[in-house]
């Protein structure tokens, strides 16, 4: 049995399986960087069934409108309540898009409002160091989406650890590539995901 | 002054008829009156002296009603002759035998007008004996009305005031005898809910536990005189009030169970909050019953839903949201339809959503859900809203398959994109062109000609690879000015492409479906190197109608080849081993184990019982058991309601010094925490038995 097994949420509404290929590419990264026991391949567990609470880290991305069900609305408190990570991203990288408005409404509805995280949080130290925060995207250089570069994360921490990490920086665009093609990157920009599987692991 | 005629002898004898049976009411309703004040004021003498419980008091304030009106009853039914005008005149001729039933005569005889009865009836002067008959009457009523009166008066007023409105939440109203007076031995608690709910104000004797919605006014209230405020567990303002020898805190409801610590000297007292939130309302998409596709966008879907909420709902309405759009590009419109005020605890509400109206396009998508308001001002409001319905507006190329499962972006639709975004460079360097200078242009303008370049490769490899018998050689490159062969022999076809029916895929002649399939690409290729002949020679408004070329082939492969694609896509799985550069050995995929851990916390929970009930045996130490209970209440309950309720139960009947009805409390209080006992199948090791 293995330490960790990265796993993608699925949710009734939208594309939740809009980046397929960020599983894969993540796993690569802590096969490379680390000794962490990791599964070679990703699962996807449904966000309303009691499969997620196997999971330390939990994967939320998509383009379109989020409306959790009662069932995964319930399931997201309690996966927050006993100790999980759900890392959200919004694929759309828009912060007037339907999915960054109604992810943040379900997710306040389920364990509260989200908070600009601290650029200087232990997520940022948790492998790798990224002094000035999170790693911007090239979507976000590019202009593309809201044309912002945002600042900071946000969080729903609990008991001094984070429940709940948002970004609309759109990682499952940047993470979204087979992790063979790795190779052509002179810096590999999927090193922010060590660090959070290790955050998970470890907080 | 003439004699008095038989008329007027009636008219006086019906005079006589009212004083009389006014007299009558008068001490009928003085006698029920004073026999009512009479046995409160004996209620409040008793509950002076040994405290009566409420539904005591309020049985003795009924029965004192009762007692007053079978007493009216009685005077009435014996003073009944007073409303007989006969039998008054005949009452009248008793006490003056010297009339000579002249006035029954009168009265029963009126036709009779004989001089001789007038004058009889004016000889006498029975109006004095009427008079002194209804004072007489009224005598004793009076007499008794002031004597209960008094009685009443010289009582306290809280006394008079239980025995004459009991009411839940009185028990400090009654004066204590004994001094000094103890301000934590009693208590009372009102709770006000917020007014949004239009709830009355409940009243409760000494509780341990009281119940209150979130933002209720809680105000508790003893004798005597409290030293210091009481302090809220989580933290909330307490306002005390001291004066006419009471106290009372005053505090708001928090959102979660909290425990109010009273203190007055030595003694210390706690009283559980049990805040309860307004729940957010429940609602339920009756129609549309589930997800669809739309094969046209017209008409109109009747839409229906249901909205409870446990105070009362403030408004409903149903929320559209439209997506339109694909790949990395979306839009989204908000529609609000079918809103309705008000409705109760409960109501259906219906609406139409016309689609004309919206005026869709293929791939556009509604979500669809119902959205309810409850009227809480005071911690909301709080916004319940149903399951989301997906109705998704069908694209003209799935028509012929509607059980494609998700899968990722076939190759040529991420070269479909990278077209588009060059594409739009192109065209911001061609809007861009009059501001710049030569040399500026002619670098950006090569730059895009080598991305083109770069996907012109990407695009010809997987034309060649596909066409290749080997798929290896789909690493072979092919780089500008190669003279292979068969990509000459392809290119020849991707020319013959282009000068056709773009629309058209069907197999011709001795075309393979390999190549028919390949063939937009090939036009895509070709019309992607003409792109970037025009590019490099600066011609960017030549260069565009060849990209735009480009990208509408490769949208028409991508066309092409997703009606193909079935189930899931290959899955990416990562060769650890290889990664890692060490060994063969591939790992175990598999999930964690789920974590034990709620049994610790039952077990915890039992364990603090167990402590809180070891007190309580000692009789010193009951005070701090009941104390024990109260926190361990408040702690367990979100999680074990049942558990909380059990404890309640408990710490009332200690409180109170209920032995009995403790004992039953605490088992059952166990069996709430560590749960039923369970059953041994076999016998213990030990057993003697053999």
């Amino acid at each position: 049995m293995t330490d960790f097994t990265f796993a993608t949420a699925q949710y009734d509404s939208g594309d939740w399986d809009s980046a397929p290929l960020v599983p894969a590419n993540v796993i690569d990264s802590l096969a490379r960087y680390t000794t962490i026991d990791v599964a070679p391949q990703g699962v996807i567990v449904p966000l309303g069934s009691d499969a997620i609470f196997r999971h330390p880290l939990l994967y939320l991305t998509g383009h379109l409108p989020v409306r959790f069900t009662e069932a995964e609305r319930r399931n997201v408190a309690r996966y927050v309540e006993r100790g999980g990570l759900l890392f959200v991203d919004d694929h759309n990288h828009d912060v007037d898009g339907a999915f960054h408005r109604t992810a943040t409404e379900e997710l306040r509805a389920a364990v509260g409002p989200l908070a600009p995280l601290p650029n200087d949080h232990a997520l940022y130290r948790a492998f790798f160091r990224f002094d000035d925060g999170p790693p911007t995207t090239s979507h976000e250089l590019n202009g593309w989406g809201d044309n912002l570069v945002h600042p900071n994360l946000l969080a729903v921490q609990r008991g001094g650890r984070i429940g709940v990490l948002y970004s609309s920086k759109d990682y499952s665009s940047e993470w979204n590539y087979h992790p063979d093609s790795k190779r052509f990157m002179s810096v590999d920009n999927t090193r922010f995901a060590v660090n959070l599987v290790v955050y998970a692991l470890t907080h | 002054m003439s004699a008095p005629t038989s008329r007027d002898v009636r008219a006086n004898v019906r005079g006589a008829r009212r004083v009389l049976l006014a007299a009558t009411a008068i001490r009928a309703l003085g006698l029920g009156v004073a026999v009512a004040l009479a046995i409160v004021a004996a209620v409040a003498l008793v509950d002076l002296v040994v405290e009566l419980a409420l539904p005591a008091r309020r049985a003795a304030r009924v029965g004192a009603l009762l007692a007053g009106l079978a007493v009216l009853a009685h005077a009435l039914w014996r003073g009944r002759h007073a409303a007989s005008p006969a039998a008054v005149a005949l009452w009248l001729e008793e006490r003056h035998p010297e009339l000579l039933y002249a006035l029954v005569t009168a009265w029963e005889l009126p036709a009779e007008r004989g001089a001789e009865l007038d004058r009889l009836a004016s000889r006498v002067d029975w109006r004095a004996t009427v008079v002194g008959r209804a004072m007489r009457a009224m005598r004793l009523p009076a007499v008794a009305l002031a004597v209960a009166s008094v009685a009443l008066l010289l009582l306290p007023a809280g006394s008079r005031a239980r025995a004459a409105s009991p009411r839940a939440g009185d028990r400090v109203d009654r004066p204590a005898l004994a001094r000094p007076v103890d301000p934590l031995a009693s208590i009372a608690v009102a709770v006000e809910p917020p007014r949004y709910t239009g709830r009355p104000v409940t009243r409760v004797d000494d509780p341990t536990t009281v119940t209150a919605l979130a933002g209720s006014i809680v105000t508790v209230e003893g004798r005597g005189e409290l030293p210091a405020a009481p302090t809220l567990s989580t933290g909330g303002a307490v306002a005390l009030r001291n004066g006419d020898s009471r106290w009372a805190a005053r505090l708001v409801a928090p959102a979660r169970a909290a425990l109010l610590h009273l203190r007055a000297g030595a003694r210390e007292r706690l009283l559980a909050i049990d805040a309860r939130p307004d729940a957010i309302p429940t609602v339920r998409l009756v129609q549309p019953a589930r997800d669809t596709v739309l094969r046209a966008p017209t008409g109109r879907i009747p839409l229906a839903a249901e909205a409870s909420d446990d105070i009362g709902l403030a408004q409903s309405h149903f929320e559209l949201i439209v997506s339109s759009g694909e790949g990395e590009s979306f839009t989204f419109k908000t529609h609000v339809l079918g809103a309705v005020r008000g409705g109760g605890v409960r109501r259906a509400f219906a609406s139409a959503l016309s689609l004309d109206s919206l005026a869709l396009k293929p791939g556009d998508i509604l979500h669809l859900r119902a959205v309810a308001r409850d009227a809480n001002d005071v911690t909301g409001p709080g916004i319940g809203s149903s399951e989301t319905r997906t109705l998704r507006v069908a694209r003209a190329n799935e028509y012929d398959s509607v059980a494609v499962e998700p899968a990722p972006p076939p190759a040529e639709e991420k070269s479909a994109l990278s077209q588009r975004m060059l594409i739009m460079l192109t065209e911001a360097l061609e809007t861009k062109r009059p501001r710049l200078t030569r040399q500026v242009l002619t670098a950006e303008a090569r730059r895009i000609s080598q991305d083109q370049a770069k996907l012109r490769k990407s695009v010809g490899e997987i034309i060649f690879m596909r066409l290749s018998a080997s798929g290896d050689e789909g690493e072979h490159a092919h780089g500008e000015g190669e003279t292979h062969d068969e990509e000459a022999e392809l290119l020849e076809r991707a020319r013959a492409a282009g000068e056709h029916d773009a629309q058209s895929l069907d197999f011709e002649g001795g075309e393979s479906p390999v190549v028919a399939i390949n063939r937009p690409l090939l036009e895509a290729y070709n019309a992607m190197w003409d792109a970037g002949r025009e590019l490099d020679q600066i011609d960017l408004r030549r260069a565009l109608p060849h990209m735009r070329r480009a990208l509408a082939a490769i949208q028409r492969a991508r066309q092409a080849e997703r009606i193909y694609l079935r189930g899931r896509p290959p899955a990416a799985v990562v060769d650890l081993a290889k990664v890692r550069l060490t060994g063969k050995d591939k790992g175990d995929p598999g999930a964690r184990a789920p974590l034990a851990a709620l049994d610790t916390a039952a077990a915890a929970r039992a364990r603090r019982l167990a402590r809180a009930v070891a007190l309580a045996a000692t009789p010193e130490g009951a005070s701090a058991a009941v104390d024990s209970l109260l926190v361990l209440r408040v702690d367990v309950v979100g999680d074990a309601p049942a558990l909380a309720a059990a404890l309640d139960a408990l710490a009332d009947a200690i409180r109170r010094g209920r032995t009995a009805e403790a004992t039953t409390a605490a088992l059952r209080t166990r069996r709430a925490a560590a749960g039923e006992p369970q059953r041994r199948d076999s016998l213990a090791l030990w057993s003697s038995l053999p």
